[in-house]
This record gives structure tokens, C-alpha cells and sequence, in this order.
């Protein structure tokens, strides 16, 4: 499915990503965690194909195609998705014109028929219930005025819409109560699928409570220092960062 | 190739044969006071950005034919006045004999109808004396008009749909044309005023309206402004208002850029208790030039006025805001409250926006805001990120930009034209590379 090797990135000529490897098959859910500026969010942006990025180095293949040559949204129609740590709030904008536009962007490209207004507004209403948000949020403003969980959650109903190959979550933990996480957990979890690709980026271990990864890789100071099962996690949650030698402002604990 | 400095050598009277006694009268009266007016230059301070823009002829001196039809025009539902080079044409337009309306064209007055046109062009406030080296070339169209129409309703009454007026200009040669309309609303009359500005043929012209309401007690009027000229045709427009106790007014327009595109719109709220309300929408691309300037005055205490306007500028084109407010000083407890927002597309295109408060009223609420901005580049990748195209996500978000005000509009017609206009402006603006 999804192949990085010796994956380095720059931002404004700061070298962030120093030499992933990581390779994810179809049907795994994988885990990344690692303190904060250890790179975790440029991995996500760049896989996405934020172009505030530069690739310096090493390349990234999606079922064997170069994903790195491809612009955004021919990643997107490939079946990248990306869930992001922070949603852009877009005034003017209904949820819906632009959930709609997306769909039929992705099935243009799969070779498929518009779906019309009436439609996508039955299949939007079912998505939007299994991640507890009120169909009223689909008229409303993409992002506009939701609260953090709210955005999250908006964030998993267009994975569940696109149906992506490969979802990347961006600390969709964040900013969530205990409640909201279990929602975004479960509709994460309805996402696994044998033929999808998970790749979860989190700071804390209790997402991983909710949605039990296959494999759990650590990644500091932009490379990947250890990698491991699901005990791996709950051995840093246990020990913190600084147990791998690492020094961290935060703690792996919640 | 332009030989005239001043407006009266630059734009040749005609006769006006059909017009009545009062209003042949205030013409002339008019046209004395244009002899020694020059043209506006860059240093004309209301027209410092758009003199270069004005590019006058000899030939487009004399006016259009008056006899021009109107040829085929699209299917048009419901009230509607046509005028092909500022002239009436009864036989292209369809309007309803209601009692307490009454809409006539300006060669048809006789007795009183016709001293009440004269009364309020000669009163109309876009005549003001030109003051810190501005002129008004409203003034230019007092002195040249050769019809036009003067709409009156009798206190009370409501037109239940909108009447649109249609300012045709053909131009199949040169010249210019002075369209004037007129309304005298009484109290609590309703009305929705569509002017609907379209053009055919492709010589050079100059188009110079005058649009002038009078609003009575309580009296409701919305005017609908959307130009779609040619981009042959060069166009200087005045829209007037006068408003009375508890009247309200709401201003639509959209624009569309050309060669010349300048509106002045100047309300005044004259009686205890008025509202308006002026939303504004503008988009130029290529070399297109749009400007806007709004002045409004409270005068009287207790007013609300609201405004609301937003560019977007595309490519080299040039596009300016000029928000006028001015609180007399018995104007205590107002509220004004005028916002614009602008969006540039490119790094060639350009935008100016010049908000004027002139308050001499102790006890008001007076806000102003304008913004200068561009497409954010992360909403871009937001939306790109979920498979859409760069130019449907730049269409998108533009769209977003305006979409609130064209939305406001209050008739589906011009709605659906004004979005035709703005599809028509995306594709150009944000060609798929």
C-alpha cells in the first residue's frame, strides 16, 4: 500500500523529516507518536501534498506509484486522505456545496456519475449521524463557528464520505472530550477496512485505547527511533519519552 | 482622439424637440453651467483614479440615434421598461395601469406631472456644486438628457413584483446616451426598481445615467442596479436619494468592469427615522476599471444607514471604493455602520478603498472597515486535499467572498444573471493551467 523510504523534508530551509522509512500494508492500522517538533505533523502535510514543504530527499509510493510527482488532488482522488490537526474554518462556504463537490470530484475520477443535490443530501445525512453531528451542520459554513470536537468529527464524516485507501488522522484526539473521542473512535474504527490503510498521529496513548493499532513506530527529531506492537505504546505512557532517551516538555501520559 | 477640455465642447446638445416647456427649460439652465466645466483629470479629486480611463471622441460628441430599436431583447417576465439611448420605448416595454402608479416617459408630461420632474432633477441632490476639487458629472446628464421616465406612486401604494428598466444602448456607431429616471414614491408606498444596464453594437460610447429617488413618509424602495454593458461602452451613472421620516431604502448592485465603469450613489436621510441600506458587489479582470463612490449624509436625528461593498480584481484590472459619510450635526444618534472588503487575485490587479467620515455629532455610533486580502493558500489546500481542482477550489472560495451579498438580492432574475456574469468571470479569471 503505502512506502516510504529515506523520506526527508525541509520548511523554509529548516530540515524537519531526516530519513523515514515505513512501509504500511493494506488492512494495518499503524501509530505514530513522538514528542512535539519531533515531525509528525510535516510527515502528514507532506504525504497530503502541502506544497509549504520541500521533499529534499527519498520517495513515497502508493501501490507502487510515485506519489511524491502527484499535485494534491490527484493524491486525494488516488485515495490519500488526510484528517487534519486543524481544520480550516471557510465562512461562505456550506458544508455541503464543498462535501458534495469533493464526492464528485473522487467519482469523476473513478469513472462514475455526478450524484445529485437529493442524493448526496440522504447519503450525507447518514454519514453525519454516525459521527453524532446534527445534518445541520451540513448547511452551515465548512468549519465555521464548530467547536474542536466538532471539526474533528467533521474531519472522520469526510473520510467515511471518500472513502479514501489511505487515511492519515492528525492528532484527531486532540481537543476532544471523553465522549467526542469515542465517537471519533468509532467512526474511525468503521473505517478499517481489509483493502484501507490507517496511519494515526497522536501525542498520547489513549486514542490507541479506542482504536488498537497494528503497529506503533516512534519518531523523533524527524526519524523513526523505534518501532514496535501495541505494547509499545503503553510502555511510553508507562516510561515517557524520556525513557528512549528523548527530552520532551510534555508527558506521554494524559 | 480627444480635442475637447471642457464638457459642454465634449458633448454636443441636440434639440431635445420632444420635451415639455419645464423640463427644455431646466436643460438649458443646465448646459449654461456646463460651459466652463473641464473634464475631469487625475488631479480631479473624485475621479483621481479613474480620469485615464476616460477616453472621449469627437465622435462620441453628438447623441445616439433617438429612433434606435431595441431590438430582439431576452424574455422578459413581468413590469418592464425599455429605453434604447436613454429614449422610452413604449412599444418594447409592458407595464401595468394600477391605480396610484403612474409611469410616464418625459415627452408624454404636461402640467403638474411636468413641473414635478423639473422640481426634482433641479433639486437633485447628485447636482450639488461640485466642492474640494470633485466634479459631478451627474450635471452632464441634466444638461444632455432627451427623454426619460418619471414613476409615481400615490401614498400607499405597493407594486406587488419588481419593475425592471431596461437601458439599452445601441451602439452601432458612436455617441453617447443620457438616461434619466425619476421616482416620486409617496408615504408608505412599496416599490422594487430594477435598472438593468445591457448594450449591442461595438463603436466607442459614452453612457451617463441619472437614477433619482424621492422617498416620502414610510415609503419602502429597493433599486436593483446590474451592468452587463459591452466593453465598448463607457459608463458614468448617479443614483440620488432622498428619504423621509421612517423611509427605507435598499441599494443591490452588482458590476461588472469595462473600459469606464463609475457609480455614485449619494443618500440622504433627511427625515427622523430613515434606514438604507447599500450593498455593493464588483468584479474586474483584465484591464477593467470599476469604481464606486457612495455618500451618505444624516441629516436628520435617529437614522440607520448600512453598507456593505466588495471587489474582487483579477489580472491588471483596477477596481475603488469610496465610502462617504457624513453626520450633520443634528444628526444625534445615528448609526452608520459601512464595511468593505476586498479580494485580489492576482499581483498586477489593484485595489483602492478610501472610507471619509465627516461627523459633527456628539452622540453617534459610526463604525468603518476595509480589508485588503487574497485567496488564503491553506483553505486552498483544505480543500484541494479532498480531491478538488485548484480552480474549483479558487471558484469556491471566491464565490464565498461575495456570495452573502448576491444572495441579499432581492430578485431571482437578476440573481441568476448576476451569477451567469460571475461563472463567465471565474473561467476567465482562474483558467485550469
Amino acid at each position: 500500500m503505502l512506502s516510504i523510504k529515506n523520506l526527508h523534508a525541509s520548511v523554509e530551509g529548516k530540515q524537519i523529516l531526516k530519513g523515514i522509512n515505513l512501509e504500511i500494508k493494506a488492512g494495518e492500522v499503524h501509530a505514530i507518536m513522538g514528542p512535539n517538533g519531533s515531525g509528525k505533523s510535516t510527515l502528514s502535510q507532506v504525504l497530503a501534498g502541502n506544497e509549504t514543504f520541500e521533499v529534499t530527499e527519498g520517495d513515497v509510493t502508493l501501490n507502487g506509484d510515485n506519489l511524491l510527482e502527484l499535485p494534491t488532488e490527484a493524491r486525494a482522488r488516488e485515495g490519500v486522505f488526510l484528517a487534519f490537526q486543524y481544520p480550516v474554518e471557510i465562512p461562505g462556504v456550506s458544508n455541503l456545496q464543498f462535501l458534495r463537490t469533493a464526492v464528485n470530484a473522487m467519482r469523476k475520477h473513478q469513472g462514475k456519475d455526478d450524484m445529485n443535490a437529493a442524493e448526496f443530501m440522504k447519503l450525507a445525512k447518514e454519514v453525519s449521524k454516525q459521527v453524532d453531528l446534527d445534518p445541520a451542520f451540513l448547511k452551515r459554513g465548512v468549519n465555521e463557528g464548530f467547536s474542536g470536537g466538532e471539526k474533528k468529527r467533521n474531519e472522520i464524516m469526510q473520510a467515511l464520505l471518500l472513502q479514501p485507501k489511505l487515511a492519515i488522522l492528525d492528532e484527531t484526539d486532540s481537543g476532544l472530550d471523553i465522549d467526542a473521542l469515542k465517537v471519533v473512535s468509532d467512526g474511525v474504527n468503521a473505517l478499517r477496512a481489509p483493502d484501507r490503510a490507517i496511519l494515526m498521529i497522536t501525542h498520547y496513548q489513549r486514542l490507541l485505547d479506542h482504536i488498537v493499532p497494528d503497529y506503533v513506530h516512534v519518531l523523533v527529531d524527524g526519524k523513526i527511533i523505534k518501532s514496535g506492537g501495541r505494547e509499545l505504546a503503553l510502555e511510553l505512557e508507562a516510561k515517557g519519552y524520556g525513557w528512549l532517551g528523548v527530552k520532551d516538555n510534555t508527558t506521554a501520559s494524559h | 482622439m480627444k480635442s475637447a477640455s471642457t464638457l459642454s465642447s465634449a458633448f454636443l446638445q441636440s434639440a431635445g424637440q420632444a420635451l415639455p416647456e419645464p423640463l427644455l427649460a431646466l436643460r438649458a439652465n443646465r448646459a449654461s453651467a456646463l460651459t466652463d466645466l473641464l473634464l475631469p483629470t487625475r488631479k480631479t479629486e473624485n475621479w483621481k483614479y479613474s480620469a485615464k480611463h476616460l477616453k472621449l471622441t469627437d465622435e462620441m460628441a453628438s447623441s445616439l440615434p433617438l429612433n434606435a430599436s431595441a431590438g430582439a431583447e431576452a424574455d422578459i417576465q413581468g413590469y418592464t421598461v425599455v429605453l434604447v439611448n436613454g429614449v422610452v420605448r413604449p412599444e418594447a416595454s409592458n407595464y401595468p395601469a394600477l391605480e396610484g402608479l403612474s409611469i410616464q416617459r418625459f415627452s408624454d408630461l404636461n402640467g403638474d406631472d411636468a413641473e414635478l420632474a423639473a422640481d426634482l432633477l433641479g433639486k437633485s441632490i447628485s447636482d450639488q456644486p461640485a466642492k474640494h476639487g470633485s466634479i459631478n458629472l451627474s450635471l452632464l446628464n441634466a444638461a444632455r438628457f432627451e427623454d426619460g421616465l418619471l414613476i409615481q406612486l400615490q401614498p400607499g401604494t405597493v407594486l406587488n413584483q419588481p419593475l425592471l428598466v431596461i437601458h439599452h444602448t445601441s451602439a452601432s456607431h458612436s455617441g453617447s446616451a443620457f438616461p434619466c429616471i425619476l421616482v416620486a414614491a409617496g408615504s408608505n408606498s412599496q416599490l422594487t426598481l430594477v435598472e438593468d444596464y445591457v448594450s449591442s453594437g461595438e463603436s466607442p460610447v459614452m453612457v451617463n445615467t441619472a437614477t433619482e429617488f424621492s422617498l416620502g413618509d414610510g415609503a419602502n424602495i429597493t433599486s436593483v442596479r446590474l451592468n452587463t454593458e459591452g466593453q465598448n461602452v463607457q459608463h458614468m451613472g448617479t443614483t440620488g436619494v432622498r428619504q423621509q421620516r421612517n423611509s427605507r431604502f435598499a441599494s443591490h448592485s452588482v458590476g461588472f468592469g469595462g473600459t469606464l465603469r463609475r457609480h455614485d450613489l449619494h443618500v440622504r436621510l433627511e427625515g427622523e427615522g430613515a434606514e438604507c441600506k447599500l450593498n455593493g458587489v464588483v468584479v474586474t479582470q483584465g484591464t477593467q476599471h470599476y469604481d464606486n463612490h457612495t455618500t451618505i449624509e444624516h441629516i436628520a436625528a435617529h437614522c440607520n444607514s448600512e453598507e456593505s461593498y466588495r471587489n474582487i480584481a483579477a489580472d491588471k484590472s483596477h477596481a475603488i471604493f469610496n465610502g462617504r459619510i457624513h453626520i450633520h450635526q443634528d444628526a444625534q444618534k445615528s448609526n452608520a455602520n459601512m464595511s468593505n472588503k476586498n479580494l485580489l487575485l492576482t499581483n498586477g490587479a489593484e485595489i483602492d478603498t478610501k472610507p471619509e467620515l465627516e461627523i459633527y455629532a456628539d452622540d453617534v455610533k459610526c463604525a468603518h472597515g476595509a480589508t485588503i486580502g487574497q485567496l488564503d493558500n491553506e483553505s486552498i489546500f483544505y480543500l484541494v486535499s479532498r480531491g478538488l481542482s485548484p480552480r474549483d477550489a479558487k471558484v469556491l472560495l471566491t464565490m464565498a467572498f461575495i456570495n452573502e451579498l448576491v444572495a441579499q438580492i432581492p430578485v431571482e432574475q437578476v440573481r441568476d444573471t448576476a451569477n451567469t456574469g460571475l461563472n463567465q468571470f471565474f473561467d476567465q479569471a482562474f483558467q485550469e493551467v
